[in-house]
């Protein structure tokens, strides 16, 4: 079984529940502490840091952890195609540590910057709806997803913004298919507005890779949509409907819910990627 | 001219220190970094042909006896009239100054409508934001080897250079010595500098 380390640095929050969903999917998955000797994490087969806010968002979110010799150690895991899943707060900290996109090796070439929507600011929590477009990360974080899917997902950041100064960043990334995830309105159109849009990204970006497709930087929380009874009743689309049609019925509402779509993915590629080791 | 508004912790910056203490680790041997202390810059803008003590009476009233910009449990302040703050912007004795930006417009509109709406007040047009990191360093001869310390603390470049700005959402000013208001309103009324990675 392969096993994954949630990285448990002070002040994140998600790391039982993110070790739940993983543990779900059939993976091994345990926290390891920030500062756990060097040596520990060439142990793991995969590395997510969760969402929170590591040492308190001061400076910049994700800007302390970023420099942690922890992440340092994953970085170099992460060069022997081992995948890094950063969820929200996870994600600032490797957009801070220069991991996403990674065109120029090591170079921070994004930021997380404060939501951006019309009349709005701060922190924003709610479900949005995302649509993945392929790229290199499909096989690790969206296998089974059909085209133009929609998928339902919490969000809950105030720094969710995915922006870069360099327009040539942001060109590679759209053309090289970087921008796995996007925000999309709920019947699949473009997010063109708030609240489809919830927080003004480039490219509507809710998640983006590295070129290899094996670091993925999420902004919304796959670990709090894992089973069904976590969707609202009130959502719309097929997975409102579900969870309509689950009200009472224990073992239903036991079921998957849309975040874990994410999960399984890296499950399985992590199992293909295990078989393959064992052949060669 | 404009009114000008700085706030800053009086109960401990934990931010501040975390950027002492990290920021420490990130210089070259032979630098020492001392101090650093966080400031809020907010700089209100006259309607174009409007004196600014046409608000100022109101606004100074605003900030001194409302919990509208200054939490007096937490916060000190020192709030600067058009005529009182002078003619240029001196760092605190001994520091340097890195005055950031948001890339994107650093007005405050929400914060302007919602001062109008509790104070009201004629001529202002707009509230401007920046943030200021002081900073306390010494080289090895005795100086403050502010181009050492900005390289190593200023512009995020890769997790082991850079720390207080990420250039792709904030853009940074240097403050050493006295310096001209006209120019600190000029970095954060202009549209910022267009990026240019370091090498």
């Amino acid at each position: 079984m392969a096993q994954v380390a949630v990285v448990q640095i002070p002040g994140v929050n998600c790391e039982y529940e993110t070790t739940r969903a993983l543990q779900a999917v059939g993976l091994g998955a345990r926290i390891v502490r920030w500062n756990e000797p060097a040596s520990v994490w060439s142990e793991f087969d995969g590395y997510v840091i969760p969402g929170g806010f590591a040492f308190q968002d001061r400076i910049r979110a994700g800007a302390i952890a970023a420099k942690l010799p922890a992440v340092d150690r994953i970085a170099a895991e992460a060069e022997s195609g081992k995948p890094v899943l950063g969820i929200c707060n996870g994600a600032q900290v490797l957009v801070e540590a220069g991991l996403v996109p990674g065109f120029k090796h090591g170079r921070v070439e994004m930021a997380l910057a404060p939501n951006r929507a019309p009349r709005r600011a701060g922190y924003l929590c709610r479900w949005a709806w995302l649509r993945v477009s392929p790229g290199p990360g499909s096989v690790w974080y969206a296998d089974s997803i059909r085209p133009g899917e929609v998928i339902p997902m919490p969000i809950a950041h105030g720094e969710g913004r995915f922006l870069t100064a360099d327009p040539g960043v942001r060109e590679r990334i759209q053309i090289e298919g970087l921008a796995l995830y996007r925000y999309v309105a709920a019947s699949g159109g473009r997010a063109d507005r708030y609240p489809f849009d919830p927080n003004g990204s480039m490219l509507e970006a809710a998640g983006i890779t590295n070129r290899s497709g094996n670091i993925l930087a999420f902004m919304p929380h796959p670990e709090r949509a894992t089973w069904l009874r976590q969707v609202p009743l009130e959502l719309k689309n097929v997975w409102g409907e579900k969870r309509r049609a689950a009200v009472g019925r224990w073992d239903a509402l036991e079921g998957p819910g849309p975040g874990r779509i994410l999960f399984e993915s890296l499950a399985r590629k992590l199992g293909l990627r295990a078989a393959q080791e064992a052949r060669s | 001219m404009s009114a000008t508004l700085l706030i800053r912790l009086k109960i401990t910056d934990l931010a501040a220190w975390t950027a002492l203490e990290t920021g420490r680790r990130l210089l070259k041997p032979g630098i020492n970094l001392e101090r650093v202390a966080r400031e809020q810059l907010l700089i209100f803008e006259p309607e174009q042909g409007v004196r600014a003590d046409s608000f100022e009476g109101i606004l100074g009233e605003a900030v001194r006896h409302s919990n509208f910009f200054v939490n007096p449990n937490k916060e000190s302040y020192r709030f600067l009239s058009a005529a009182e703050r002078g003619e240029s912007w001196t760092p605190p004795e001994g520091a340097w100054g890195i005055l950031t930006r948001p890339r994107e417009d650093t007005r405050d509109e929400r914060l302007r409508e919602s001062l109008l709406r509790e104070h009201p007040m004629p001529g202002l047009q707009a509230i401007r934001r920046g943030k200021v990191w002081w900073l306390w360093s010494r080289g090895p001869d005795g100086g403050a080897a502010v181009s050492d310390a900005y390289s190593a603390l200023g512009d995020l470049r890769d997790p082991k250079h850079g720390l207080l700005v990420n250039p792709h959402a904030e853009a940074a000013m240097i403050l050493t010595g006295a310096l001209p208001w006209s120019l600190v309103e000029r970095f954060l009324t202009d549209p910022a500098p267009a990026y240019r990675a370091a090498a």
